[in-house]
């Protein structure tokens, strides 16, 4: 077999505020671990060579594609994925826009999508709407030509701004 | 709840990244597929030797079309056209990467490892790759199979439709202008974003359980059963919800029937999913076509007569292509009025690999070459694009040459209301003076251009019909089963709407269960643009039953007429006196205590074409076809790069005549997608091969559109059938039928940015400046 002899180590891995304490061997990458081990399905695996952006997490507040990262690599960081947005049940107002503005069809680009806008509004919290086309063009969607993903990535900026200033 | 932009139901769910895919299916010891594909364009396969893969340790089974019935399958399975292709190849391949044999493993390195260690034999024969070479005399046979009404001295037709009325010698008289030319279209491709992928758990029960990327379960039930050679209730497909099909997912797969076969000889569930190389290289794309297109008009701009000739590129197999060559034909008499024809299409096998319908399968092909030629007529004749568009709509009325009737038309109104709103006229000639006159020598130009199409809603094919029940809880809340598949355009938000507005519920009251073949009832499937009618007549018409039964069951509770009741949000009550009312809850209650145990269930089913057998003939192009075409015209606004040949594509305007928009959100999403898929086909994307071999297996060298090349749109609502309550539900297709009016629209567009004329796809000005 290809994998004789590989070493198998046990790490610990933060994801969205928990310690997952995970078998793996050194050519794992981030994304088969989140998936086929610790069934953490919402990262999706589209293309696995870095093309299309749906398997999008955070690392540190910042969008990484999970398929061209090494799950060793993920010690010590802080990993957000899909599953760590909605708060005790409560949608964030990104999730509540794409579903309100039609952003999401077939909904398997939406997880890397959604990583991808949470990693611009942790650097960027007033993109303009060039920002938010270059945020995303490593996120392939096939369904919605964009336009609507982009209308509710606006959509909650505004209303963000919009708070901070009525604070 | 008709007409509103309600957000779709499936969205929690997809935006928390709870909703399972066939991709997320994992069942404990489940097993993986891998498969082994041929190397070559096509040769007899003398051997394979699989002991040595058998003995690594990990390997639980493998397969060779040895181990699969003599049991071909196809796309399309007449007596005209049978089954032609093997899901496991027997003893000849036909193409680079068909499937040879097919391994399931305890985990991907060992299946890959046995992959490697099978051995096999062939004997090289010689192939052939374009249409016009396979088509030779001298050209070697691809399959035994000939057609035999064919005419033409012709190799390697797997199919041939052919149709033609009028008098053509009368209308060559008339001709004030004849014009030829040939279109070609390139090997496009779907890209859905969940790869292809099966998970198939046969269990100790001998019920085989699949989850499969697709686009309708009932269809997929029946391929498997006859493949399989197992009886229909012993199969059941479970719902996962789909990322994504533009048509791909519609066709038996080998995967498909490999993950099934391997799960019955290990007893374990096997997990197959395709890698993205594998589908951008082997698996089915769309229809590349070459388009000889010859148009007679009078000087006024009237068509007289056409004759075309279609030369599809097929591939190795069927597939849809023969329906590929029937829909061009449908595409060339639909949206203008053709009062004679002369039409052949050819489907031809050629050493590639096998095609599928993707988005407006044939419309793509011929809108392009249609409306380019008739920019290019108009403007030999000095009239205006739009005023020959105009000439020509179909309308109201209109008798197809097959008989079928055009109930309502808004084509006129599309095309009228476009022009306005774009100012259409008014940029167009002031683009082309300055072309013409050379007068524009900036670097960045801008063009405009326009489009038509029309597609059809539904036709009939295998399994014809949708059904429907509706099943209330004690406190009235409402459960549908229903067989359709949501795969992404909003099926399950449509129905539950189209519930809402009959039980006059809220949405939120509303449960669909959907897509699962022991526990729904039969769909029609997500495919042939007929989802939304004939699903959607389906569950109106189960409302509609569950409404006549919970109002006659109030009437004796409250002593009135049912007549004299309405309802609105679980509450039925009398008009005159809303005071008086009572809950659905209370309604069941008394229901089931005094109809001996009835809990009310609401029951529909719909099938277009109520009036033909069959649907039409895939040879001649006779009898009915669908119910409504649904009507568009659309303008692209582009910018050329004068210097590096850029397009950009700046806005789009959809004028769109779909019926009754249920959900005007949804529609708009449609739309939006299918601008997106036609700027990439007109623009960049193209499946390069040579000799059989994929150059640009993947995303980033296929160059689909990503954010950055967003095309703002615009949408106009032409409605010319109003959704009335308790009248018959005519709404139209919009699933695909606007990929096509925008294709052409972008490249009459480049011509009047340019001057130069796009005869093939993707357009490239940069060969054609001098």
């Amino acid at each position: 077999m290809i994998n004789k002899g590989v070493k198998k180590r046990l790490i610990t891995l933060n994801i969205n505020d928990r310690d997952y304490h995970v078998i793996i061997d050194d050519r794992d990458t981030l994304l088969y671990i989140l998936r086929d081990k610790l069934m953490l399905t919402g990262t999706k695996d589209a293309c696995g060579v870095g093309e299309c952006g749906a398997c999008t997490v955070l690392v540190d507040g910042k969008a990484v594609l999970s398929c061209l990262m090494l799950a060793i690599d993920g010690q010590g960081k802080k990993i957000t994925t899909v599953e760590g947005l909605a708060k005790d049940g409560k949608l964030t107002d990104l999730q509540k826009a794409f579903i309100q503005y039609g952003a999401i069809q077939c909904g398997y680009c939406t997880s890397g999508m959604l990583m991808s806008v949470v990693g611009l509004f942790n650097t960027n919290p007033n993109p303009t709407k060039n920002d938010i086309k270059k945020a995303i063009e490593g996120n392939i969607c096939r369904c919605t030509g964009y336009n609507k993903i982009i209308d509710a990535i606006e959509a909650v900026k505004d209303k963000r701004l919009k708070d901070k200033n009525d604070r | 709840m008709i007409g509103r932009r309600i957000p779709r139901i499936d969205g929690p769910i997809k935006a928390t990244g709870e909703a399972k895919y066939t991709t997320d299916i994992y069942l404990p010891d489940m097993l993986v597929a891998k498969m082994l594909r041929s190397p070559l364009p096509h040769a007899k396969i003398l051997n394979i030797d699989i002991s040595k893969a058998k003995k690594i340790p990990g390997v639980k089974a493998i397969i060779t079309g040895r181990d699969a019935w003599d049991i071909r399958h196809g796309f399309i399975e007449t007596p005209r056209y049978p089954a032609d292709q093997y899901c496991l190849a027997n003893d000849r391949v036909r193409y680079i990467g068909e499937e040879i044999a097919c391994v399931a493993a305890v985990d991907e390195d060992t299946a890959y490892e046995a992959i490697d260690a099978i051995k096999v034999t062939y004997e090289e024969l010689p192939a052939v790759f374009d249409i016009f070479e396979a088509i030779k005399p001298d050209a070697p046979d691809i399959h035994e199979f000939r057609l035999p009404d064919l005419i033409e001295p012709f190799k390697n037709v797997g199919g041939r439709c052919a149709n033609s009325f009028g008098d053509m010698e009368a209308a060559f008289k008339k001709a004030y202008l004849i014009r030829e030319d040939r279109f070609e279209t390139q090997l496009r491709t779907h890209c859905y974003l969940e790869p292809q992928a099966t998970v198939a758990y046969y269990d100790v029960n001998g019920k085989l359980n699949v989850w499969t990327s697709s686009m309708g379960v009932f269809r997929k039930r029946m391929h498997l059963s006859k493949i399989l050679h197992m009886p229909l209730s012993k199969i059941r497909i479970h719902k996962s919800w789909v990322g994504g099909a533009f048509g791909g997912k519609i066709d038996l797969f080998s995967h498909e029937f490999c993950t099934s076969l391997l799960s019955i000889k290990t007893g374990k569930p096997v997990k197959y999913v395709a890698e993205r190389d594998e589908i951008f290289s082997y698996f089915r794309h769309g229809q590349p076509m070459v388009i000889d297109l010859k148009t007679l008009v009078a000087k006024d701009g009237t068509i007289l007569g056409q004759i075309v000739r279609c030369y599809n590129n097929c591939g190795a197999y069927r597939g849809s292509g023969v329906v590929c060559i029937f829909l061009c034909w449908g595409f060339i008499i639909l949206p203008y009025r053709i009062p004679t024809l002369d039409y052949i299409g050819y489907s031809i096998y050629t050493n590639n690999p096998v095609r599928a319908p993707q988005k407006g399968h044939g419309a793509p092909q011929v809108r392009f070459a249609v409306e380019s030629q008739l920019d290019i007529i108009a403007e030999e004749l000095g009239i205006d694009p739009i005023e020959i568009r105009l000439k020509n709509a179909r309308q109201k009325g209109d008798i197809l040459p097959n008989g079928d009737t055009i109930k309502n038309a808004g084509l006129i109104e599309c095309i009228e209301e476009i022009e306005k709103k774009t100012d259409f006229r008014k940029k167009y000639s002031k683009n082309l003076k300055e072309v013409k006159q050379y007068k524009n020598n900036t670097r960045f130009r801008r063009g405009i251009g326009i489009g038509v199409s029309s597609y059809f809603t539904g036709t009939l094919i295998y399994p014809h019909n949708s059904a429907a029940i509706i099943k209330f809880n004690d406190d009235g809340t409402v459960q549908c089963y229903t067989g359709a598949l949501d795969i992404g355009q909003g099926a399950e938000t449509i129905l539950a709407q189209i519930i809402a507005e009959e039980l006059s519920i809220d949405i939120k009251d509303i449960e669909i269960i959907a897509g699962d073949t022991d526990n729904t009832p039969v769909d029609i499937g997500s495919w042939i643009s007929g989802l939304t009618y004939v699903t959607g007549n389906a569950v109106k018409k189960a409302s509609e039953d569950a409404r006549k039964q919970l109002l006659s069951s109030a009437a004796i509770y409250l002593n009135v007429h049912m007549d004299s009741l309405d309802m609105r949000d679980r509450i039925i009550f009398v008009k005159d006196n809303p005071e008086r009312s009572i809950t659905f809850s209370k309604v069941l209650e008394n229901h089931i205590r005094d109809h001996k145990g009835d809990p009310i269930i609401g029951k529909g089913f719909f099938r277009g074409l109520k009036d033909a057998e069959h649907g039409p003939s895939l040879k001649n192009a006779k009898g009915a076809w669908s119910d409504s075409y649904a009507f568009d015209a659309q303008v692209a606004e582009v910018e050329v790069d004068m210097h590096t040949g850029k397009i950009k594509v700046i806005k789009a305007t959809t004028a769109h005549d779909c019926g009754f928009p249920i959900n005007p959100l949804l529609v708009e999403g449609q739309i939006d997608g299918q601008v997106s898929m036609a700027a990439g086909q007109a623009l960049s994307e193209e499946i390069i091969m040579e000799k059989g071999i994929t150059l640009n297996p993947s995303f980033l060298e296929y160059k689909l559109p990503i954010a950055t090349e967003m095309v703002e749109n615009d949408y106009i609502d032409i409605i010319t059938e109003e959704y009335k309550k308790g009248h018959h539900f005519h709404t139209k297709e919009v699933g695909e039928g606007y990929v096509s009016g925008i294709l052409a629209a972008i490249a009459n567009a480049v011509y009047n940015a340019t001057g130069v004329r796009a005869k093939r796809l993707p357009i490239r000005i940069i060969n054609n400046l001098s």
